[in-house]
């Protein structure tokens, strides 16, 4: 008897399911361009997600005809079973032709779904696929060329410390969290040096890894008490490398205390908001010129597979159309630190300032530049270790 | 109140457990229904209760027919039952239960209820501290509390269903007495009992089942032979005692101390020999079960030695005890002896030799088949044990004992039978006996211990204070042993 | 212990689930109300997500897969009344296990002998791992569900320190999982379709094996002997404490299969979350189910569907994407009232009696 109701059950499913799966396809002429959005994050992160977001509905009012959709919290601990490729599947159902992954973790899923729909196009943000020629040929990659951001981030931590110690709230470790903790410093050092000539040894800089991009209560280290003990410990400036807040949110409650402390946050242009005059300004991603040239030349049929590194335009860096990177300064940055600042910024944008330049050595004192020698693209993108000078793990223990 | 039950007709399937009963309770009289286990009471208290439904027939309640269909609506009528097995909270005093159900609003008069508990107590003659916690109170006094509880609700209609199990023939006396105060203030009483001394002592008026349908009735006073001829047709012959010449010993238990019941059990010394029955007698909870269960090896000594044929047994468990031919069996059947969910064919495959992986169900259904024939089992192979019969579970638990055990150690194997079916069992324990088993068994009843046991043991307060040949002792010295006045040897 | 409903008809058990799911339906309808999620809409998507077409309703199997290895490995161990509460755990080092194993088999020549050794280690894995809880229940009385819990910890523990310890990627130190095996050691897939028919004919075969062997064999009836009445059951001559650990040792490797099929069928590498949280919810199908096997796979059918298609609330709706999360936690405390009321109407029923009395009438005697 048990199994002729079971049996039931199975049938009004076979009826659900048939019903379900024969109704036509909805899709209609003249339909819009419709691309999707996968974020590791919330949409409303104050960070590296909501940079994603904002830029989309950017493209959406720039390109007429173009439609987004999105999945925010794309991450085995928020939606536990879900994977990338089932999203995927989701998304062209649809009627995406375009997919953009945001995150790392995002990789293997993002190849695996690109291969499944190779009608598709894939736009896996900070991945390397096509330099390593793992991409299949509707794959590209897109990144920005965030050390100049972080350099400006480390040159005004520099200018702002009092004790001379610096923390780096760092993601996890690899090639594009090394990279970037790097050139935070070598913009710190060279404030430190060059701007105010003070001693290199009474420079500390101190990278901790909380172990994933945002905090997952029970696997990563709490980044809220990663930024605590950084300003119970004497570092008064706490740059950012996380998708999220906790930095900012921390010397905020410390500056009610009475400290004087400040943070640099990281990713999104608005992500000094509520941070009071504890910010001293945040290097930002814009992805809408990314995103712009590859939803063209999808929707235009000159689409290439291709890996794409996009700086900052340094006729004006906070350019919503023409710059990938900016620094937005923070209420909390003094004029002074702003006016080195932005002659730092023409520095660098006239190339007179190099920051990855010889002499430099690995954090173990291996050489990784020779005296004068100027660093390829490529070994700052897979750079091997931190320098010397910087305190915390290069790789994992 | 007067409740009439009018040709009530009880059918489970083919079973008819109610074929058309019919039955007067007339108020301020003590109605006693008398039948053996299985005859039908329990169905028609569940139906006059509201925990069941009948099939068909009417039920009149001063007059008026009615319907009771679930027990809400029986207690609306202001009829309350006192369950074999006591409904209560083990773990608050007797006053908490007492207050448990009737308590309503934030305040909860606790002073009122003391003073009501106590003067309800008082007038029927009963001693209970308010306080007391539930779990140390005997049998018979949770039986008192929970009475007084009812009353308590203003019930008009008590039923009572073998309230005479477990308790002590003090409490005994002292519960028939409120019973008869009850009935005298204009209530009725409805006493289920398969016990002929107890409906003969109290009841004005006796109505009869048997196999579902009524025997026959009788007002006071009763004749005996006519009673059992109404419950059983035909005179069950009672056992005959064969005096066993006691063989070699086969269990020892050497200064054992042990913790479990009331008193536990302090430094005992026993030893039993192949072929006796030996009956262990005393208070529940004196220490005899917990002797049962050190015996079979369910609990561990604390302190002594246990031998079995010369052998030392401590600690080694149940699993050896049985594999050397002994058994057990407890008072609690579906507790702890069967196992409710289970067919009785699948207790014999539970009981067969564990050596193939899969079940054929065959042979446990040969064997099912067999027993119940060869132990005049009433159900079928199928059927659940828990919906056996207290009477035919004690038989089904004897048919799954081994063919011949060395050791048989039972726990008041004929509690809650009928007469019929304790002769029954006591006949087969017999012929076991004569086969060279060992019989050891507990009863609250000296009666039967007195009618089959070669030796009695009597236990008190958690030690031996009498080891003697039955036949050496007369009732009154065992009665006062029982009581706590016997001088140890 | 008793399991609730064990007592039960089919009809009996069919009714009750019937009851819950329509419980978790209304609970579910107000839960989206307060969201302000349109319910008719949102129940529209969440089945067209499930079922829409033949690649969702392969992403829907191949989360029945898992759930129902774990959902048969429940079944043992609610048969002999224990809460294998322990199961995210076992599936989780059922998934270390394959990935120890899976790793050998990188660039190694014979590659598909450590991909089939991988399904066996993940079985004996989980299996270790609950007869430890199961140990600590029979040998150190600790409750099964404090172990359980306590193990489930440990196994968490065991993969963060492996993914960021010894088996992090070169030069990467992440939480987000280890290296992704190459794809001669996945789970090979039918063109087309999103899942494994090897993880199907798995589950299919657990359904059946796990029903053959609670039937037709002495293991089953003595499981569900024991768990009826322990004591009896030591009378009959069976050790429960034995038949407690070979209960969890079943439960815990058809647990640690599903984790293999995590690893090789669905991620491809072993995550911090490679369990999906398909343990628990296997608990909370196999009492939906109440404990009938045959109604197991079409309730895991249910929640695998619910899972894969809740994605579409916030794709179409837009309603805030936490909301599938929310529907799931209502689910489950919907179940547990409608079990909790069940257990405290029997209670009720017998005390009804007396309470109805004491309304009528103050006591004057």
């Amino acid at each position: 008897m048990c199994k002729n109701q079971s049996g039931v059950l199975w049938l009004a499913l076979a009826a659900i399911v048939a019903v379900f799966m024969f109704q036509p396809a909805a899709t209609m002429a003249g339909e819009p361009f419709t691309f999707g959005l996968l974020l590791v994050g919330p949409h409303n992160d104050h960070g590296w997600s909501q940079a994603h977001f904002d830029a989309a509905k950017y493209v959406e009012k720039k390109l007429p005809g173009t439609k987004m959709i999105y999945i925010d919290k794309v991450n085995p601990a928020d939606r536990p079973g879900v994977t990338i490729p089932q999203l995927v599947d989701d998304m062209v159902e649809k009627g995406a032709k375009l997919i953009i992954a945001n995150s790392d973790d995002m990789k293997d899923g993002t190849r695996e779904a690109a291969k499944m729909h190779p009608d598709v196009h894939f736009l896996h943000i900070s991945g390397d696929d096509v330099l390593t020629g793992k991409a299949p040929k509707n794959m590209s990659n897109l990144m920005g060329r965030m050390e100049y951001g972080k350099m400006m981030a480390g040159f005004v931590a520099a200018m702002t410390t009092q004790t001379g110690k610096i923390g780096y709230l760092g993601p996890l470790i690899n090639e594009e969290t090394r990279r970037l903790s790097a050139s935070c410093y070598l913009g710190a050092r060279y404030a430190w040096e060059k701007v105010l000539h003070k001693k290199p040894e009474d420079l500390k800089f101190k990278v901790t890894w909380i172990g994933f991009w945002f905090n997952i209560p029970g696997v990563t280290a709490d980044p809220t008490q990663v930024a605590q003990s950084f300003y119970d410990t004497g570092y008064d400036v706490v740059i950012s490398g996380i998708d999220t807040t906790e930095a900012i949110v921390v010397a905020q409650q410390k500056k009610q205390a009475g400290k004087s402390v400040w943070a640099v946050p990281y990713d999104y242009v608005g992500a000094c908001e509520g941070g009071g005059d504890t910010c001293l300004g945040v290097p930002y991603f814009n992805w809408a010129p990314g995103y712009i040239s590859m939803i063209k030349a999808s929707m235009n049929g000159t689409w290439t597979s291709k890996w794409e590194w996009l700086g900052p335009d340094w006729a004006d860096i906070n350019n919503a159309d023409t710059s990938s990177i900016g620094f937005a300064p923070g209420a909390a940055l003094s004029a002074a630190a702003r006016k080195a600042l932005d002659q730092f910024i023409a520095d660098l944008g006239s190339g007179h300032v190099q920051l990855f330049k010889g002499p430099l050595n690995y954090q173990d004192g291996s050489v990784f530049l020779k005296d004068g020698e100027k660093a390829t693209d490529q070994q700052i993108w897979y750079l091997k270790q931190l320098l010397q000078g910087m305190d915390g793990q290069s790789s994992a223990k | 109140m007067q409740i009439e039950l009018k040709n009530i007709h009880k059918h489970y399937g083919p079973v008819r457990a109610n074929d058309g009963v019919s039955l007067t309770i007339r108020p301020g009289t003590i109605h006693g229904v008398l039948g053996e286990n299985g005859a039908g009471k329990s169905t028609l208290m569940k139906i006059l209760t509201g925990f069941t439904r009948k099939t068909s027939g009417t039920t009149l309640i001063d007059g008026h027919a009615l319907d009771i269909d679930s027990p809400a609506m029986a207690a609306q009528y202001k009829i309350g039952m006192l369950h074999q097995e006591p409904h209560d909270f083990p773990a608050l005093s007797a006053l908490d239960n007492f207050m448990i159900g009737r308590v309503s609003g934030i305040s909860s008069h606790r002073k009122s209820h003391r003073s009501e508990l106590i003067s309800i107590s008082t007038q029927l003659g009963f001693t209970l501290d308010p306080d007391a916690q539930v779990d140390r109170l005997t049998v018979g006094e949770r039986q008192q509390l929970e009475i007084m509880r009812l009353l308590a609700l203003n019930i008009r209609v008590l039923i009572l269903d073998e309230p005479t199990t477990g308790i002590s023939r003090t409490q005994k006396e002292i519960l028939f007495a409120s019973l008869k105060q009850l009935a005298s203030d204009g209530k009725s009483v409805l006493l289920v009992s398969h016990k002929l001394e107890d409906v003969m002592a109290l009841c004005d008026e006796v109505t009869v089942m048997r196999q579902g349908k009524v025997s026959g009735r009788m007002t006071a006073p009763f004749d005996v032979n006519q009673l059992l001829q109404m419950m059983f047709g035909t005179l069950p012959s009672p056992p005959v005692h064969q005096p066993a010449i006691p063989g070699k010993p086969i269990l020892a238990l050497k200064d054992i101390t042990a913790p479990g019941g009331r008193a536990g059990l302090n430094n005992c010394n026993i030893t039993i020999r192949e072929g006796e029955i030996v009956g262990l007698a005393g208070l529940e909870g004196s220490g005899q079960g917990v002797f049962l269960r050190v015996a079979a090896g369910l609990t561990n000594p604390t302190r002594g030695q246990i031998t079995f044929h010369d052998e030392p047994l401590n600690g080694s468990g149940y699993h050896d005890f049985k594999k050397r031919g002994g058994a057990f069996i407890p008072a609690s059947r579906i507790e702890e002896g069967l196992i409710p969910g289970l067919t009785i064919s699948e207790h014999f495959s539970l009981n067969e030799k564990q050596d193939r992986f899969f079940m054929t169900g065959k042979t446990a259904l040969n064997q099912a088949l067999k027993s119940i024939s060869r132990f005049n089992i009433k159900g079928r192979p199928g059927m659940d044990a828990a919906a056996l019969s207290g009477g035919n579970q004690q038989r089904l638990l004897l048919s799954l004992l081994p063919a011949s055990p060395t050791v048989l150690l039972l726990e008041n194997p004929t509690r809650g039978l009928d007469l019929g079916s304790g002769h029954w069992v006591w006949r087969h324990l017999q012929a076991q006996a004569a086969s060279g088993s060992a019989i050891v068994f507990s009863s609250s009843e000296l009666d039967e211990i007195m009618m089959v046991a070669d030796r009695t043991i009597v236990f008190y307060n958690g030690a031996v204070v009498m080891d003697t040949p039955t036949h050496q002792a007369d009732a009154d010295t065992l009665g006062r042993a029982v009581a706590g006045g016997a001088v140890p040897q | 212990m008793t399991i609730p409903g064990s007592h039960l008809s089919i009809w009996g058990r069919f009714r009750q689930m019937t009851v819950s799911l329509i419980a978790v339906f209304m609970f579910t309808t107000l839960v989206l109300y307060l969201a302000g999620a349109p319910p008719w809409p949102a129940y529209y998507h969440i089945t067209r997500g499930a079922l829409g077409s033949w690649i969702k309703f392969s992403h829907v199997i191949k989360a029945w897969i898992p759930l129902m290895l774990c959902s048969c490995g429940l079944l043992y161990t609610f048969r002999i009344g224990l809460w294998n509460i322990g199961v995210e755990g076992q599936v989780m080092i059922g998934a270390v296990l394959a990935t120890a194993v899976l790793r050998t088999g990188v660039d190694d020549s014979a590659p598909m002998v450590s991909f089939f050794l991988a399904f066996p280690a993940a079985i004996l894995g989980g299996s270790a791992w609950a007869i430890i809880a199961g140990w600590l229940k029979t040998r150190g009385e600790v409750h099964e569900i404090f172990a359980g819990l306590g193990m489930n910890f440990v196994a968490q523990g065991v993969i963060l320190w492996l993914i960021f310890g010894p088996w992090k990627r070169p030069g990467v130190a992440s939480m987000s999982g280890t290296a992704l095996f190459p794809d001669y050691l996945w789970l090979s897939y039918v063109p087309g379709f999103r899942l494994s028919p090897v993880g199907l004919v798995m589950a299919i075969m657990a359904l059946v094996a796990t029903a053959l062997m609670l039937r037709y064999t002495r293991i089953g009836l003595n499981l569900k002997a024991i768990g009826a009445n322990a004591r009896a059951a030591v009378l009959f001559g069976l050790r429960p404490g034995r038949y407690m650990l070979l209960a969890m040792a079943f439960g815990g490797g058809f647990a640690g299969l599903a984790g293999a099929v995590q690893v090789t069928g669905v991620y491809h590498r072993l995550i911090p979350a490679i369990s999906s949280n398909y343990g628990y919810l296997a608990l909370l199908v196999v009492m939906l189910a109440n404990y009938n096997i045959w109604l197991v796979p079409p309730v895991a059918l249910f929640f695998a569907g619910l899972n894969v298609g809740s994605i579409q609330l916030p794709i179409v709706l837009q309603v805030d994407s936490s909301l599938a999360g929310v529907i799931q936690g209502a689910l489950v405390l919907t179940v547990l009232a409608v079990h909790g009321f069940r257990e405290w109407r029997k209670i009720h029923r017998r005390r009804s009696t007396e309470n109805m009395a004491a309304k009528e009438a103050p006591a004057d005697v």
